[in-house]
């Protein structure tokens, strides 16, 4: 009897002790292996982004090289981007329309270059509304509402041109600025930093005419502010197309070398323009880094990283003398798309 | 008894253990840890050596076999290399080139066949490669020829102060291969290519006066680069002898600054690989240094993507582990339990000796082992005991039963005297019956008292040799004594030691009644209480002080009492043979007090069909 309820108890206990091992045993397993596809999951979740332009002009360098980096971004972080913008930087309302357009879409985060200072907050509250990140390039808006702004330091660019160009200056300088959209985030802070750079010859600014990013309107322009001012002699571009031209507008009326010129960015013709000895000096940003940078912000906080609130992409003063230094050959002339 | 009780808890009381085995109730579960254990910490080994092993191998299966790749990359960038040479010395060779370049005494029209010549000729091999941005010759008197003729060389740069030019001029071949760099020796061109350039020989004075080059675009470089497959992420990319990047396939981002390589380690090392980074940037690049280029190709494989396919591994291991373990697991289970089987066995066996139970204690002798020899050890030594204890147990019987017989025989000879003399007495005082009645009481007496040798009877008769006994000593003491017997019938089957009542009732006589100035009542009663028989022996005589109660129980009690005569059975001797019976939760008790009478109360088992609890 004894022998017989003791065995039956030691069966009891030695079957727990198996069965708990054996739980124990299965439950570490299914444990491994729900750790180790959770982590192939997030792997290899992949996030939609959308990036709105504040052109698609395929003639602009800085829009096309911003976009390349953002689309290599994206690839770099396994991400997948979809670019969308107007023609024109002027049309605002387009974008508005395109930025809508893309919340529809529900993508994890969407990267906007703002056409204007304020009026694309409104439809970039929609955005944040709808629970997608939000990342500001190249401009800024009134509001504060961005995960992160990648864009150049515009101030402290306008402030170098600014300082650079004061080392240029003529006896009785005159000077005059084509700017191109007036009301954007860019062309105000430039504007400033311009005007500080130059100091006390800030004065010297006769006009500001804003071209609304048109080759041909600021050439137009160009010609009437030089008959309007005839002894102008420095010409200041904000970006590309107003320093464009207003540089065709100087070498076609002849007065290459006479007018002292500068501007902002950097697409071939600019290059040509300084080599030709037309503009004396460019500043350039780093379209292609902003729009990496901006992918990366986007992606840092979809996956609840760190993301800087404001991310300088950086700018270089480009002469005639460090043209072909190799360092600023890599910044001026685009690798992407030559493999 | 105590003392016996002591010694049995000292043998139970458990020594603290001397080893961590002790600790475990069982010796099962004792090798079934230890089994265990001993094949986790063996498991865990193995795991760690052929993790490390696996590791170890990976890495180098990766370096290896990048190597290779690597090294055929650099074979092909160095082929495709001779191959632009042979197309340039084909060019160069040309007398049509050297001609136009150089003779100055020419006409027009031979300037001119000699400029188409050489034009379709740059057009054969511009078409018949995608990989050439440009091909040109230039003479330093100025005169050149660029891809189909239209293009120019830039006015704001002399070609003759870049790099790629004075290097053909400085070579000894007249040959020299460019890093990567940006064309801008002619006119808005802004390509970045990879510039084979070889130095014109003027024929007239065997100077270099001129210089002949091809622009690479990177569509060959790279397809050369990616044509292999170095794991998902792995890439290869080139520098130059100064740790230029040539090519790579992010370039964009090395020139942006977004992405960066560990050039400087790789210029510095010596060996075909290099280990770098931390976690999951660690990379592995992989060399091989080309003598002709002077380039480096270098191969990239990030460490985490190969110990992803490790990981498989691992997971494999750790599932062949789980299952070792759970296998070793019930197999030690089994075998600890088979082989404790006897160990438990002869536990089992020695607790039922323990409780006395000899018959069923012996072990069948299953092994040949330790274990084997210790129970058939056991199993004579059981049946030694068993003999021995048996032979004790007989011989204490026999002791009982002779010192029963002995006090059979013990019936006092004063009683007897003194009966007989009554009977003389009354005999010659003519009192017949009286004799009759007293010696036909004696005789009952007797005969009662060796009619059987059993030591238990019933208390019927047990009563019954009480009344005779009674009956000789009422006659005796005529009015001194009055009696009576109120016995329940129903104990009347009751079990009882004999020669249990008859001293009680002696003492009492003698020691109570008879001391006593007038008559004296004794009551025997019988009757059923709690579960138990009771028997009580009641006088009114003199009764006992507290001394006297105390020392009822000892020995030699009687003999002690002064004056007062002992039959030789003590109350000692009647209560031990009650209790060793019955327990010690029966025998006798007393309650006494001098001058009242005394109580003896006689308390034994009753059996369950008469409801007794036992």
């Amino acid at each position: 009897m004894s022998v017989g309820e003791e065995g039956m108890k030691d069966w009891w206990s030695k079957n727990r002790k198996k069965g708990i091992l054996l739980t124990g045993i299965a439950l570490a397993a299914v444990l491994a292996l729900v750790v180790f596809l959770r982590t192939e999951m997030v792997r290899e979740q992949v996030f939609h982004l959308i990036f709105i332009s504040k052109t698609m002009d395929p003639e602009n360098g800085f829009w096309t090289s911003l976009i390349d980096g953002a689309e290599l971004g994206a690839k770099e972080f396994g991400a997948e981007i979809q670019v969308a913008g107007e023609t024109s930087e002027e049309n605002i309302e387009g974008q508005i329309a395109k930025i809508r357009e893309s919340i529809g879409k529900q993508p994890d985060a969407i990267l906007v270059a703002p056409c204007d200072y304020a009026e694309t907050s409104e439809v970039l509250q929609e955005v944040v509304d709808h629970g997608i990140r939000l990342i500001l390039l190249d401009s800024v808006i009134d509001r504060d509402i961005a995960e992160s702004t990648v864009s150049t330091d515009n101030y402290l660019a306008g402030q170098e041109l600014g300082k650079y160009t004061r080392t240029l200056l003529k006896e009785e300088p005159v000077i005059g600025i084509v700017a191109h959209v007036k009301g954007t985030s860019t062309a105000m802070e430039r504007e400033n930093g311009i005007r500080d750079g130059l100091g006390t010859f800030e004065k010297e600014i006769r006009e500001v005419v804003f071209c609304g990013s048109s080759y041909e309107k600021a050439y137009h322009l160009t010609v009437e502010l030089l008959e309007k001012y005839p002894d102008m002699n420095v010409l200041i571009g904000t970006n590309e197309y107003s320093a464009v031209g207003a540089a065709r507008a100087v070498r076609d009326l002849g007065l290459a070398g006479k007018v002292t010129m500068v501007g902002f960015d950097n697409s071939v013709e600019q290059i040509q323009l300084l080599e030709e000895g037309i503009f004396q000096a460019i500043i350039i940003q780093k379209p292609f880094n902003m729009g990496y940078l901006g992918v990366e912000q986007a992606i840092r906080s979809l996956t609840g990283k760190k993301v800087e609130k404001n991310v300088d992409s950086g700018c270089k003063l480009i002469t005639k003398e460090n043209l072909y230094e190799e360092e600023n050959q890599r910044l001026l002339y685009p690798f992407s798309g030559q493999q | 008894m105590v003392e016996q009780k002591e010694t049995e808890k000292r043998l139970r009381e458990e020594k603290k253990p001397e080893s961590v085995f002790g600790k475990f109730k069982s010796i099962q579960s004792t090798m079934m840890v230890s089994f265990s254990l001993l094949m986790i910490v063996a498991v865990l080994i193995f795991l760690l050596i052929a993790l490390s092993y696996t590791n170890g191998t990976i890495y180098e299966n990766t370096i290896n076999y990048t190597s290779q790749i690597i090294r055929q990359v650099n074979y092909d960038i160095d082929a495709y290399m001779d191959y632009m040479e042979n197309i340039s010395s084909v060019v160069a060779k040309s007398g049509d080139v050297a001609r136009y370049l150089f003779e100055e005494e020419q006409t027009d029209t031979e300037y001119r066949e000699e400029r188409e010549r050489i034009l379709s000729q740059f057009q054969t091999i511009m078409e018949s490669r995608g990989d050439i941005y440009n091909i040109a010759v230039v003479a330093e008197n100025g005169k050149s020829i660029i891809n189909g003729g239209e293009e120019e060389l830039t006015e704001y740069i002399d070609i003759r102060t870049l790099a790629w030019y004075q290097e053909a001029m400085a070579s000894t071949k007249g040959i020299a291969i460019s890093s990567s760099h940006v064309q801008n020796a002619i006119k808005s061109c802004y390509k970045w290519v990879i510039t084979l350039s070889r130095t014109l020989i003027n024929n007239q004075n065997g100077e270099k006066e001129g210089i002949f080059f091809v622009d690479l675009n990177y569509s060959a470089i790279s397809d050369l680069c990616n044509r292999n497959n170095i794991g998902n992420k792995g890439y290869v990319f080139i520098l130059d002898e100064e740790g230029n990047v040539v090519y790579h396939p992010k370039q964009q981002l090395m020139y942006g600054g977004l992405l960066t390589e560990n050039i400087s380690e790789i210029m510095e090392c010596d060996s075909d690989y290099l280990l770098t980074g931390e976690g999951r940037e660690s990379k592995i690049y992989t060399l091989s240094k080309s003598e002709k280029t002077g380039w480096t190709v270098v191969g990239a494989v990030y460490s985490a993507e190969l110990l992803k396919n490790n990981k498989q591994a691992q997971i494999l291991y750790l599932l062949v582990a789980a299952g070792l373990l759970l296998g070793t697991l019930i197999v030690s289970n089994r075998l600890s339990r088979v082989i404790t089987r006897p160990i438990r066995q002869l536990r089992d066996s020695m607790s039922t000796v323990e409780e006395g139970e000899f018959d069923k204690a012996g072990i069948a002798v299953t092994m040949q082992n330790e274990i084997g020899s210790l129970t058939r050890s056991f199993n004579v030594m059981i049946e030694r005991i068993h003999l021995l204890v048996e032979q004790n147990r007989y011989e204490q019987e026999q002791k009982r039963k002779s010192e029963l017989r002995a006090l059979q025989a013990q019936i006092n000879p004063h009683f007897l005297y003194n009966t007989l003399d009554s009977i003389i007495w009354m005999s010659e005082a003519g009192q017949n019956e009286e004799v009759v009645v007293m010696t036909s009481a004696l005789a009952r007496l007797f005969r009662q008292s060796i009619s059987n040798d059993q030591e238990q009877v019933f208390v019927e008769q047990e009563i019954e040799y009480v009344r005779s006994y009674l009956t000789i000593q009422k006659m005796r003491y005529q009015d001194k004594l009055e009696y009576s017997l109120e016995v329940d019938p129903a104990i009347f089957h009751v079990m009882i030691v004999k020669f249990t009542l008859q001293p009680l009732v002696e003492n009492a006589i003698y020691h109570g009644i008879k001391w006593k100035e007038n008559k004296g009542n004794l009551t025997i009663r019988g009757y059923k209480d709690q579960g138990k028989a009771v028997l009580v022996v009641e006088d009114d005589g003199v009764g006992m002080d507290e001394e006297t109660q105390k020392h009822i129980f000892e020995e030699k009690a009687e003999k002690k009492v002064e004056g007062r005569l002992s039959n030789g059975v003590g109350i000692f001797n009647v209560q031990k043979r009650l209790q060793l019976y019955y327990g010690p939760e029966y025998g006798i008790s007393y309650q006494s007090k001098p001058g009242e009478g005394t109580r003896a109360v006689v308390k034994i088992p009753l059996p369950e069909r008469l409801g007794g609890n036992v």
